[in-house]
């Protein structure tokens, strides 16, 4: 018997995970069937039986494993901070085109940096702005990486920056 | 004289010197930020370079190539979050050393086996190139589905835990490089009707999110636990301390070359391989593996700087890349009117020796900053968590976007961070899904190729595996790997 008490929720994950693999076996069985061995959907279908396979001997095992009582799902598998990280990276991504990378980061860095350490909103701003000018410097000026400008001016500020040289 | 000169060139011009030392330093940084992949870095560099004359092209990618490659441990040290793939093996001791205070020490021991597996790579590269591209040529199909395999179960060592959730995150793994358009038939593999996917995900993407976010997220828990202070004293190793990893540092260094010069392999397979070699054969560590054993350092460093050097070995002589980034580099070649194969080595050997000439010197440079650049960089884990963790996901998000100026990767990286959120939580380890998609394409071309050179008679490709000494060996390897993680093993040797 594994000595390791079971975490709550495992047993959803793994259910998930069997679902997944099971959802993904039936897709792979899609794409040749049992054709030919050198079919495209060959691999997709040896990788994902052996999927099926590992998820229900973790399953049997994690059943087979006593619940344990000293963790909550609200605390050690979801707390709010993890919630709340996933909703704003969510939110990040959905802001990104319309809002531009520039006010979009400094938003999510100052909400996320004060609602993590509880720190001046002062603080925050200046960690964020600071921040955020020194990736767009890297990223922008020396590796040319194109972020949505969105209602940013960054086109004219890049061509006064350009024009001081 | 001539090959004198060519090797030579880079330290007698100075604008080459000047490139090799700016990409060497920019490379060990760029390769340490999570979310800035040394392969982008060199990607984009091309675009950069086009107009330039190919010598200082390759000068700076060379550089960036041989800093990126040790940059990645950095992060994989302090924040426990491979800066590259190729040093995933390096976080598993790296960070538990870090946790106790001796980052600097790590750091200082992983610098210098870093330059002595660089300059065996490249030592090896100048001597052997020829003679191991021609071993390489008589690989089969088989022997190249059979080394993924290989790699891919790797992993029940280097889970650690579990070998069942190890192969699963393995499976997995091939499942994600499978997405996308078949490269051979153009078919729709796991595509559901959605048009971003045809193109397949984006292995950067799902590195990013399940190294990057995953961790972030983990590191959540804790967030206001504070930092551990590192101790940046002794960074430069005692002679005795490399005297007594040396061995190992010069097995792993072989095998990272060995590895590094097989086609479509490259540092991140050598890593592991080298990694788990050396939890074979160290009998007694001062600690135990993945609880901050030097040795587990030693090994995946010497291995992934030693694969640079391997990796230029088909890159050279056979026109293969040996990896993602050596793949960039023939791209770039290719941009200059050069091309790459046995023909370069007849009608050009000057490049040849230019090449080896950079990356010796980007060895050299790397051991310099390497080494003096530590303390600047262990200030990074003193910031507090609340501020680091976000400005963490930010570049991770900014990485993932740049792969290819889309939302789309955006998404990924989300998706792949929470996965890999849940996977760590419940004792999967996350490696394996990484060395599938890489070994993905290489598993899946080459099962097809070998099967249909026994035109769909799955016997007579087992019979060739049975009648050639390296397919058979290979495939004692796999069952080897198999044997030994399996939990009867584990009873039978519990019983002697």
């Amino acid at each position: 018997m594994d000595p390791h008490p079971r975490r709550p929720g495992e047993i959803v994950f793994t259910l998930f995970l069997l679902a997944a693999s099971l959802g993904l076996l039936w897709s792979a069985y899609g794409i040749a069937g049992f054709e030919a061995l050198s079919s495209p959907g060959a691999v997709p279908m040896a990788t994902t039986a052996i999927m099926v396979i590992a998820a229900i001997m973790v399953l049997v095992h994690t059943l087979r494993r006593p619940a344990g009582s000293t963790q909550t799902v609200a605390r050690h598998i979801l707390p709010l901070s993890v919630v709340v990280t996933i909703a704003m990276i969510l939110g990040y991504a959905l802001l990104l085109r319309p809002l531009g990378f520039i006010p979009t980061s400094v938003l999510f860095l100052a909400v996320l940096v004060r609602f993590l350490s509880r720190r001046s909103i002062l603080f925050c701003a200046v960690v964020s702005v600071g921040t955020v000018t020194l990736i767009w410097l890297i990223f922008r000026m020396v590796f040319s990486v194109l972020m949505p400008a969105g209602i940013f001016p960054e086109a004219r500020i890049v061509a006064f920056i350009t024009q001081l040289f | 004289m001539d090959i004198l000169s060519n090797l030579l060139m880079p330290l007698t011009h100075l604008d080459l010197l000047f490139l090799i030392g700016a990409g060497t330093f920019a490379g060990i940084y760029v390769g340490a930020i999570p979310g800035l992949s040394v392969t982008m870095a060199v990607s984009i560099l091309i675009s950069f370079t086009f107009a330039w004359d190919v010598y200082p092209a390759l000068a700076l990618m060379i550089g960036i190539y041989m800093g990126g490659v040790y940059g990645g441990s950095r992060t994989a040290i302090l924040l426990n979050i491979p800066g590259a793939p190729s040093a995933i093996a390096t976080a598993m001791d790296g960070f538990p050393l870090a946790q106790k205070g001796r980052a600097g020490e790590a750091i200082g021991i992983v610098t210098v086996v870093s330059f002595i597996g660089g300059f065996i790579g490249i030592a090896a590269l100048a001597a052997l190139a020829p003679v191991l591209s021609d071993f390489a040529l008589r690989f089969q199909p088989r022997d190249f589905m059979l080394l993924a395999i290989m790699g891919i179960l790797l992993v029940g060592s280097l889970s650690g835990g579990s070998l069942t959730k190890g192969v699963f995150a393995g499976a997995l793994g091939v499942g994600i490089g499978a997405v996308g358009m078949d490269p051979l038939t153009v078919q729709d593999r796991f595509v559901f009707g959605i048009d971003e996917l045809r193109g397949g995900i984006s292995f950067v993407a799902v590195m990013i999110g399940m190294f990057g976010v995953s961790e972030a997220l983990m590191q959540l828990h804790n967030v206001h636990t504070p930092a551990v202070r590192q101790k940046i004293s002794g960074i430069i190793p005692s002679w005795a301390k490399v005297r007594k990893h040396l061995p190992l540092g010069l097995q792993s260094a072989t095998i990272g070359t060995v590895v590094g010069a097989l086609p479509g392999t490259g540092g991140d397979i050598a890593s592991l391989m080298a990694y788990d070699q050396a939890k074979r054969v160290t009998r007694n560590p001062e600690t135990p593996f993945g609880e901050g054993a030097v040795e587990g350092l030693v090994a995946p460093e010497a291995a992934n700087n030693a694969a640079v050097g391997g990796a230029f070995i088909p890159m050279m002589t056979l026109g293969i890349p040996g990896d993602a980034v050596t793949a960039i580099m023939i791209g770039a070649l290719f941009i200059h009117g050069l091309n790459p194969g046995p023909m370069l080595m007849i009608e050009q050997p000057n490049m040849f020796w230019f090449i080896v000439g950079s990356l010796m010197l980007a060895n050299c440079f790397m051991l310099i900053f390497g080494l003096t650049g530590i303390r600047l960089f262990v200030k990074v884990v003193e910031l507090p968590r609340t501020v680091l963790l976000p400005v963490i996901l930010v570049l991770s998000i900014v990485g993932a976007y740049a792969i290819n100026n889309s939302l789309t990767d955006v998404y990924w990286m989300l998706g792949f961070g929470v996965l890999g959120y849940f996977m760590r939580l419940y004792g999967y380890p996350l490696a394996p899904v990484i060395l599938g998609v890489i070994l993905s394409r290489l598993l899946d071309d080459n099962w097809r190729r070998a099967i249909i050179s026994t035109r769909e008679d799955f016997g007579a490709m087992m019979m060739g595996i049975f009648t050639s000494p390296l397919s058979l060996t290979l495939l004692a390897a796999v069952v080897m790997i198999l044997v030994t993680n399996s939990p009867w093993w584990a009873r039978w040797r519990g019983r002697r």
